[in-house]
């Protein structure tokens, strides 16, 4: 059973219901039909929340919220009951199968299968040390840790455009510094740090922003590529400084796919 | 279908003898396999079944970028440049990702059934086939704030002449006016409307 689906039915039918129930214009409802109606919803609503029960997706306090409305709303339907009684409990059962158990399931389920999309975003990925960062940062994305997913992701980044500068040489990479700060071009004419490295892992120091500016500097990296791997710079620094940016599965699976197809089996950086 | 085979073998043939004597098996077998599918009726899609990715680092190379050659008779009747696709996709081949932030369309019904449009070309962008699943769809409805539960069906049954026949819960295939809104829907998104 798809239980999206399957809650989508009952969502559907529940606010027919409660349309129904809304423009009756007796203060009970009394009604055979609507009743049945109420009951039969409520048939198609015990073997989907077997199943939420069964999985841990949704919250099972909420579960259990939504299940006692609805023993209360079949007990309402056993006799002639007041309409008020029950445009409180439609009220409740719409809201909280939507919020609460529809839209968490929705999110729930995307989270089961992101590390599934991301392994395949970084199968081609053969190199080691990217790998170590790539699988620590898939298992966070599947335990709903996106902001940390994030985050060690851009280790594989920031190790590959370190490894690409610091190949050319710390002799070169300061001069190629200093030439990208003397370019007045529109690209490059707010850089104004002065870069001095003695040794490689100096490098690391580097702002981030700094080294990818410099990759287009050197045309690893064309005005489009460099604009979206800025995207996913900032999406990193948002998640791994306090603020109140949560990404969802969405976003993740957009910045690997920039950030695999920009540097990570981007040819210019291997 | 045949017929066309028959008149189209000579060339196939020729082709294959341009490859080098060690792939031309291969590379019969590639060109027939094409010819088929760029010859017979699309089929309705089956639910795509799960798939296990194969493990970190066993390195098959992904061809980013690459359009597959499903797409290319799409955007040349649509007149969408690679320029206009950039805007919208990127990249512009598998591993596609939605670039707009937010969905164009009046009311979460619109904008429901626009974005059921643009992930069947990220679909097709990722492998030839213009397809999307309600999983799919939902989550990224939920993203972009136009998931209107109750209405789901409902909204996507009503448009139902932009995606082939299917039953209640299958995946979503365009069909020939789906591809057409869609390029104007990618057009508008391009020119920032």
């Amino acid at each position: 059973m798809d239980a999206a689906q399957a809650l989508e039915d009952i969502l559907e039918e529940l606010t027919s219901i409660q349309k129904d129930v809304n423009k009756l214009k007796t203060a009970s409802v009394s009604g055979q039909a609507l009743r049945k109606r109420v009951k039969n919803v409520h048939k198609n609503w015990l073997p989907v929340a077997g199943l939420l029960e069964a999985g841990d997706i949704v919250d099972t306090t909420q579960l259990q919220d939504v299940s006692n409305a609805w023993t209360t709303m079949v007990k309402l339907a056993n006799s002639a009951s007041p309409k008020k009684q029950y445009k409180a409990l439609l009220r409740i059962i719409i809201a909280k199968t939507e919020s609460e158990l529809l839209h968490k399931f929705i999110k729930g389920s995307a989270i089961q299968t992101i590390g599934d999309t991301l392994r395949k975003l970084a199968q081609p990925i053969a190199d080691p040390e990217l790998l170590k960062y790539l699988d620590e940062s898939i298992r966070c994305a599947e335990t709903n840790c996106i902001r940390a997913s994030a985050v060690l992701a851009w280790c594989a980044v920031a190790h590959m455009v370190h490894k690409r500068l610091t190949s050319l040489g710390i002799a070169t990479l300061n001069s190629e510094f200093a030439s990208m700060k003397a370019d007045k071009g529109l690209m490059f004419r707010t850089f104004t740090k002065d870069y001095v490295f003695s040794t490689d892992p100096d490098v690391q120091e580097a702002a981030d922003a700094h080294l990818i500016l410099l990759c287009r500097f050197l045309t690893y990296l064309d005005d489009t590529q460099h604009k979206h791997l800025k995207g996913a710079l900032d999406l990193r620094n948002g998640c791994g400084h306090p603020t109140g940016y949560q990404p969802d599965t969405v976003k993740l699976q957009a910045y690997y796919a920039d950030i695999t197809q920009l540097v990570l089996l981007n040819p210019r950086f291997a | 279908m045949l017929d066309k085979l028959k008149a189209d073998f000579d060339g196939i043939i020729e082709l294959v003898n341009k490859a080098p004597a060690a792939l031309q098996e291969t590379a019969f077998k590639m060109i027939l396999e094409q010819w088929f599918s760029a010859n017979t009726a699309p089929k309705p899609v089956p639910p795509s079944p799960p798939t296990t990715p194969a493990p970190l680092g066993s390195g098959s190379p992904a061809a980013p970028g690459i359009l597959p050659d499903a797409v290319k008779p799409f955007l040349t009747a649509n007149a969408i440049t690679t320029d206009i696709l950039e805007k919208v996709f990127h990249p512009t081949g598998p591993g596609a990702q939605l670039l707009a932030s937010s969905i164009p369309g009046n009311g979460k019904a619109n904008k429901l059934v626009s974005l059921s449009l643009l992930l069947c070309v990220k679909q097709a962008l990722e492998s030839g086939s213009f397809t999307c699943t309600l999983k799919e769809l939902r989550e990224l409805a939920v993203h972009y704030d136009c998931y209107d539960s109750p209405n789901f069906s409902s909204n996507l049954k009503a448009n139902k002449k932009y995606y082939n026949l299917r039953q209640k819960g299958a995946d979503l295939e365009l069909s020939g006016p789906g591809r057409k809104k869609v390029g104007e829907i990618i057009k508008s998104i391009a020119a920032g409307e």
